[in-house]
């Protein structure tokens, strides 16, 4: 990870509602088509990508999100080492893939902020200013949305009851971080 | 203000998309041997008709795909979605 200000500095804390970033987070977006570049993907990390949309698959170390029919976002369960921008996911990936022309393999880990919320209201300040229905969304376990929240777009994996990955670009944090948490106040 | 079921992602509100123009607009197959005219048809002149019509859209804020749709342009009702490379469905 490269040697940002962290915006997000503190986590904050509702009732019904945790927030805070986690970092440092692997994040990879890899995309290709072919029958060959699925069963890769699948050999070199010992997961499937998923093929159903809007819905997410996980390893023990990694968890991959569907996009778009062509493009997954992986990014690392837990933390990794701050201090390098090599990663071993990475360099597998680009010597299975990328060299093979099979697809295209993206480092985007300083490009997107992964803010983890806690609690049992978090889609209720989502509904504040998304225009996405959240109502199947909350009850399925590992589904994954991109839609806009404030005007921002983000991305939504819903990884276990009461527990909500947002992505959301680095430039766009601050401000989306300090909306959430006026309109968290106001629940 | 109205939901479009993205061919890729369901339904998903409209601010979510961005509208693309006309669908099926072929581009000139000798654009060197076209007239002022012809060359104006083809970049301006757009139906812009009051009923059905047939339109790119693109899902700007989700997958980021191109599809089209056949919307009634007088109560925005959605026909018809189908992906890009499919031909328009027969009213």
């Amino acid at each position: 990870m490269l040697n940002y200000n962290q915006v997000i500095k503190k986590e904050k804390s509702y009732q019904g509602l945790q927030m805070n970033e986690i970092r440092p987070v692997m994040k990879l977006i890899v995309r290709g088509k072919s029958r060959e570049f699925l069963s890769a993907i699948g050999k070199s990390l010992n997961m499937v990508l998923p093929t159903k949309s809007n819905t997410s698959t996980q390893s023990e170390k990694l968890t991959a999100l569907w996009l778009s029919p062509d493009e997954w976002m992986i990014f690392s369960n837990g933390v990794v080492e701050e201090n390098t921008n090599t990663y071993d996911t990475e360099i597998i990936l680009n010597k299975n893939i990328c060299k093979l022309n099979l697809g295209a393999i993206i480092d985007v880990t300083d490009q997107y902020v992964r803010i983890i919320l806690k609690g049992d209201k978090i889609f209720d300040l989502f509904q504040t200013g998304s225009p996405f229905n959240f109502n199947e969304f909350r009850n399925k376990i590992g589904s994954v949305t991109q839609t806009i929240i404030a005007k921002i777009d983000v991305i939504i994996h819903n990884q276990n009851q009461n527990e909500v990955n947002l992505f959301v670009r680095r430039s766009f944090s601050e401000h989306l971080f300090s909306w959430m948490n006026d309109s968290a106040s106001r629940l | 203000m109205f939901l479009i079921n993205c061919p890729f992602c369901g339904e998903r509100e409209q601010s979510e998309f961005k509208a693309g123009g006309e669908a099926h607009i072929e581009r000139p197959k000798q654009p060197t041997e076209l007239s002022d005219d012809e060359w104006a048809e083809f970049l301006f002149m757009r139906k812009n008709i009051k009923g059905v019509q047939f339109e790119r859209w693109n899902h700007a804020h989700g997958c980021r795909k191109w599809f089209n749709i056949a919307r009634d342009t007088s109560n925005d009702q959605i026909k018809a979605v189908y992906k890009m490379g499919e031909k328009p469905p027969v009213k």
